[in-house]
């Protein structure tokens, strides 16, 4: 017996002995190497003798669900890495990343990383870069031609792979077909542009119940101040064909297009339930939930909660239509919002961390997490398999277009480590232009000025 | 008013007496300013009761057009904010946390109010002045550098790096009130204690405390507190072992995929609130008569 | 008691005991001042040195000395600006309804009665619940659509009102956010002061046949000066810091009309991760509250002298 055995899980394992004892063998040779782990040989995978433990923080939304059902699937392939996930808000998790990321001594392996913030930690050099360093460690399986290429991008930055789709998401449309039909509207299809949208939009706004007060609204989105408020006139304007920002990441929404586009979201608050203007995330869900807005423009993720869950929204799947968002001149609309995984390059154990990340995001770990979890795959073969839950067919076709669309017209916020930055500035005035405090054409003027400042620097 | 602090009022002869509930009919206008006094209470409470009220619903029922009391009650809101978010354990970590909090800056607050009331240290207003300013300070300016030192000391998220990061703000406050509280008592007491062979430590713990334990109370309240609903210093210090309640619901309320939850974050608006409620009923008598001592003096 | 009794000073040495005695006042101050320099100064030195320096992400440390670049930098910030004029402008509306508010409850709360001590203690719970639940929930209530007090004041002919429909009344809904949280702290204080004020004086006014307005203003504000100007430093350094409600409801919208300075640092920190400017925007916001508190400090103690 090797010297390595002899510890308090080699105890253990001399019981299990009789009955593996050529497995015995084996993991007591392999622990002899994983017990010096250190980052240059990757840290290994573990061995019933000599566990690996990679810990990741995660966005608040799903870390607990990950902790509980997907860590004891991924375990069952991989037994010998212990896998802790943390939840950390929303808001603080880029900033508790960076911490973490230029800590000699660091607690997390890996993150979860919202689409816009893949540029910022890159520049500093605080994660892996998947495609080459990752390389020895990649499952020969692992088909990365099979991602869609504007999930995929997300992680990207100046043409280096940091992290894998883990869910994703897309802006879309959701309608209620029951609200359409009431008016006698056709229902949407993909086809509907922003300004046949528009001219609907004032039927939309009925008296559902004929008490001679209007109880129910066309449209439902982020109005309030915020980084998300931005994205809406932004798809209006990637759907005509234009973009943020040039090629060499100059303002170029300052433009009669641009205007137009700004200008489409803020008629749209007319069409909208009182109180609009300070729409988050949540709240024209709740509303569209509620049966009070034929249509809203939101992440597919939400579709669950508001049409399947009866605990939840007063709708139901065959009464929710999702697409995505209106078109223009070049198509429909969309704009991507993925949460990708990337492992921290001060970590002591990057490779069971990429596999941890691999098998989440390898063919067969997307079909799991789709099916048991509800979330959205990245993978073209996913999408093209029959969902196991009825109510995701609709959204896989919804979804693999978007994808399309998104990585035509480059539906995504900038990229570039002042994204964040940049989105502030576009939510104040795109707020301001929303509230009638400046006109649509002053807000871009001067968002697109205050960029310039902020990007010369 | 316990037999204790009766007693110790009376050997503090020049303390004005506390206004005591009439015995017998009341006057019209003081019946007026009781109620009026109920109503604004329960003004107050209002948000309060829908919050509760929320924290019972389905979420399908959380919105609706006229908003309804009457709903199918359920308390799904209050497992899921056990078991989803975990409240159980962050809730004995925030208890940890106020009362540790609570319990060292009162010790070191006081005794430094003591000394800025009392002791005619040079420039201690000053430096009085500068600690109360110091509550003024952005929390952010502080928070990074706190997570710098405790990383480099490897005691991030422990329940006493926590308990130390909140004294920043604790102990101003402490030190502020109490040294208030100290200015109207009377000078003889300790004078007569030392003389009486007491150290100046000594009197103080066995003289200035005892009487100034009412006001000592609800200070301490008030500090407990101010560390309770912290929650900027608690998200950059913790991560998984001592994470505070607050923590917790921001991450519920910042729920990016289906949309914060009111239901669930009601019912943990409610949870948190509950151990505090019987804290100050259990002291109410001297929340507010500590102050009532003279707790505040320019 | 390792602190020499005051009766060694008749024995010993004049000076040594008379040092013995400076050591043990401080002793007092130590336990505060060893743990304020810890978790307090050095942080704050820290800080003052990341603003006057480039911040390298990568090593997470100051680097190079830029001398006052951070702050003209900060100072030349629109954003920055503008977040300093809306937190004036909130703390002039916030702080003086919040202490009339409060002393005018404290009043009321102080009537003698049994139920007293219940309402003093129900009265805390708005400072408790967590700035994220209770701006949520405010929100929630003061919905045009589902908010039950515009469905109440439609109850009586009102039109809904959209609280958070302009810049104007997002303001307001805030101050009556942050008023509704607050008041009940100085309340509890004030209510405290009330009944340490003697009694004699306001039968005498009585006696005399002084009118209520009269009795207030003349005798009973007076007296309560200095506590009123105590309660508003407190107060006062308290709404500097405030920004959870707005991060909770408005979101500093809409433009930029509920921006709070703290709301702005805050952003710059952490999701800009602008650590130099914001380091600088702090001591700028650490030094103008400095110069305020002295202001209203001083301010009360010529009142109290003149009294």
């Amino acid at each position: 017996m090797n010297k390595p055995v002899h510890t308090r899980h080699g105890r253990l394992i001399a019981v299990a002995a009789a009955a593996a004892l050529s497995l015995l063998i084996l993991t007591a040779c392999d622990g002899s190497g994983a017990k010096e782990t250190s980052a240059a040989d990757g840290g290994g995978v573990g061995t019933a003798a000599a566990h690996v433990k990679i810990t990741m923080m995660a966005n608040d939304a799903f870390a607990q669900q990950w902790q509980d059902k997907l860590v004891p699937e991924f375990n069952k392939e991989f037994p010998y890495i212990d896998v802790i996930i943390d939840s950390v808000p929303y808001t603080e998790l880029l900033a508790k990343g960076m911490l973490n990321g230029t800590d000699p001594d660091p607690q997390y392996d890996l993150i979860t990383l919202d689409d816009p913030w893949t540029p910022q930690l890159a520049k500093v050099g605080v994660l892996y870069e998947l495609k080459k360093d990752a390389t020895p460690w990649t499952d020969k399986s692992f088909d990365w031609s099979d991602f869609n290429a504007a999930p995929l991008a997300s992680s990207e930055w100046d043409g280096k792979q940091y992290g894998v789709p883990l869910r994703s998401n897309m802006l879309m449309m959701f309608y209620n077909r029951s609200l359409y039909q009431k008016v006698g509207l056709a229902e949407p299809t993909p086809e509907l542009t922003w300004s046949q949208y528009l001219k609907q939009a004032p039927s939309l706004v009925q008296d559902t119940d004929g008490d001679g007060k209007t109880d129910s609204w066309a449209v439902g989105l982020t109005w309030m101040r915020g980084a998300l408020s931005p994205p809406v006139w932004q798809a209006v304007l990637n759907s005509n064909g234009g973009a943020l920002f040039d090629k060499d990441l100059k303002p170029s929404f300052d433009t009669k297009q641009g205007v137009a586009a700004l200008q489409t979201q803020v008629d749209l608050l007319k069409y909208a339930p009182p109180g609009a203007a300070n729409y988050n995330y949540t709240e024209p869900l709740d509303a569209f939930r509620q049966g009070k807005v034929a249509s809203i423009f939101t992440w597919g993720s939400a579709y669950k909660s508001a049409a399947v869950d009866p605990k939840v929204t007063r709708l139901t799947p065959e009464e929710v239509g999702i697409q995505t968002m209106p078109a223009g001149s070049d198509g429909p609309s969309t704009h991507r919002g993925i949460w990708s995984g990337s492992v921290f390059k001060n970590s002591k154990h990057p490779q069971a961390a990429w596999t941890l990340l691999q098998w989440m995001s390898s063919k067969k770990g997307e079909v799991w997490t789709t099916s048991t979890l509800g979330s959205f795959p990245a993978r073209k073969s996913t999408l093209a398999t029959a969902p196991t839950q009825a109510w995701l067919a609709p959204v896989f076709k919804a979804l693999q277009s978007a994808y399309d669309v998104a990585d035509k017209g480059q539906m995504w916020r900038p990229r570039t480590p002042e994204s964040n930055a940049i989105q502030e500035i576009l939510a104040d005035q795109t707020s301001a232009a929303v509230q009638g405090q400046t006109s649509a054409a002053d807000a871009l003027k001067k968002a697109s000025q205050q960029i310039t400042d902020l990007l010369k620097k | 008013m316990t037999a204790t602090a009766e007693r110790t009022r009376e050997r503090v002869g020049d303390i004005p007496r506390v206004q005591r509930p009439t015995v017998g009919r009341r006057s019209r206008g003081e019946r007026t300013r009781i109620w009026s006094g109920v109503i604004v209470c329960v003004l107050f409470l209002l948000p309060l009761v829908w919050m509760l009220l929320t924290s019972f619903k389905f979420q399908r029922d959380i919105f609706t057009t006229p908003p309804t009391v009457f709903f199918e009650p359920t308390i799904t809101q209050y497992v899921a904010a056990f078991k989803n978010a975990g409240l159980g354990p962050k809730m004995i970590n925030t208890i940890i946390v106020a009362l540790g909090a609570g319990i060292l800056s009162l010790v070191a607050g006081a005794m430094a109010g003591y000394a800025l009331s009392r002791l005619h240290i040079k420039g201690a207003a000053t430096i009085g002045v500068l600690i109360l300013v110091s509550r003024g300070v952005p929390p952010i300016a502080l928070a990074v550098p706190m997570f710098l030192v405790a990383r480099t000391l490897g005691i991030t998220d422990t329940h006493i790096t926590l308990i130390l990061a909140y004294c920043s703000f604790v102990i101003p406050y402490v030190m502020w009130l109490m040294r208030g509280f100290f200015l109207s008592l009377p000078k003889e007491l300790e004078e007569s204690a030392m003389l009486d062979g007491c150290s100046r430590m000594g009197a103080f713990f066995r003289i200035i405390v005892p009487i100034s334990a009412p006001g000592l109370i609800s200070t301490f309240i008030f500090s407990v507190i101010l560390a309770w609903e912290e929650l900027l210093f608690a998200l950059v210090l913790t991560s998984r072992k001592a994470v505070t309640v607050p923590v917790a619901i921001a991450g519920m309320a910042g729920d990016t995929e289906h949309g914060a939850n009111w239901g669930a974050l009601s019912a943990a608006g409610m949870l948190t609130v509950v151990p505090v409620v019987i804290l100050a009923l259990l002291v109410q008598k001297w929340l507010i008569r500590g102050l009532a001592d003279g707790a505040i003096k320019g | 008691m390792t602190v020499e009794p005051l009766r060694g000073r008749i024995g010993g040495t004049r000076r040594a005991s008379h040092r013995r005695d400076i050591l043990s006042k401080w002793a007092f101050m130590l336990p505060a001042a060893l743990l304020l320099a810890a978790v307090l100064a050095y942080p704050l030195l820290h800080t003052l040195r990341i603003s006057f320096s480039t911040f390298d992400l990568a090593s997470f440390s100051p680097t190079e000395w830029v001398g006052f670049a951070n702050y003209a930098a900060a100072l030349q910030n629109q954003t920055f600006q503008s977040s300093l004029i809306v937190t004036g402008v909130y703390l002039v509306l916030a702080l003086p309804l919040q202490i009339v508010l409060g002393f005018g409850i404290a009043y009321l709360m102080n009537a003698g009665w049994r139920g007293r001590g219940l309402i003093r203690a129900l009265f805390l719970i708005p400072m408790v619940v967590a700035p994220v639940v209770s701006g949520g929930i405010w929100k929630m209530i003061l919905d045009p659509l589902w908010g039950v007090v515009d469905w109440f004041l439609g109850l009586f002919g009102v039109s809904a009102i959209d609280w958070f429909g302009n810049a104007t009344i997002s303001m307001v809904s805030i101050v009556l956010i942050d008023t509704w949280r607050s008041v009940p702290f100085v309340a509890l204080i004030a209510a405290a002061a009330l009944l340490a004020l003697p009694k004699d004086v306001f039968e005498a006014a009585k006696v005399d046949g002084a009118s209520w307005w009269h009795t207030l203003w003349s005798v009973s504000l007076p007296m309560l000066g200095p506590i009123i100007a105590a309660t508003f430093v407190v107060r006062w350094l308290g709404a500097v810091k405030m920004f959870d409600i707005i991060l909770a409801t408005t979101n500093g919208g809409p433009g930029e009309a509920t921006n709070v300075v703290n709301l702005f640092i805050y952003r710059q920190a952490f999701q800009l991760l602008k650590f130099s400017e914001s380091s600088a925007m702090a001591v700028i916001v650490l030094v103008i509250t400095t110069i305020l508190t002295f202001v209203f400090l001083l301010g009360s103690k010529s009142l109290e002298d003149r009294l």
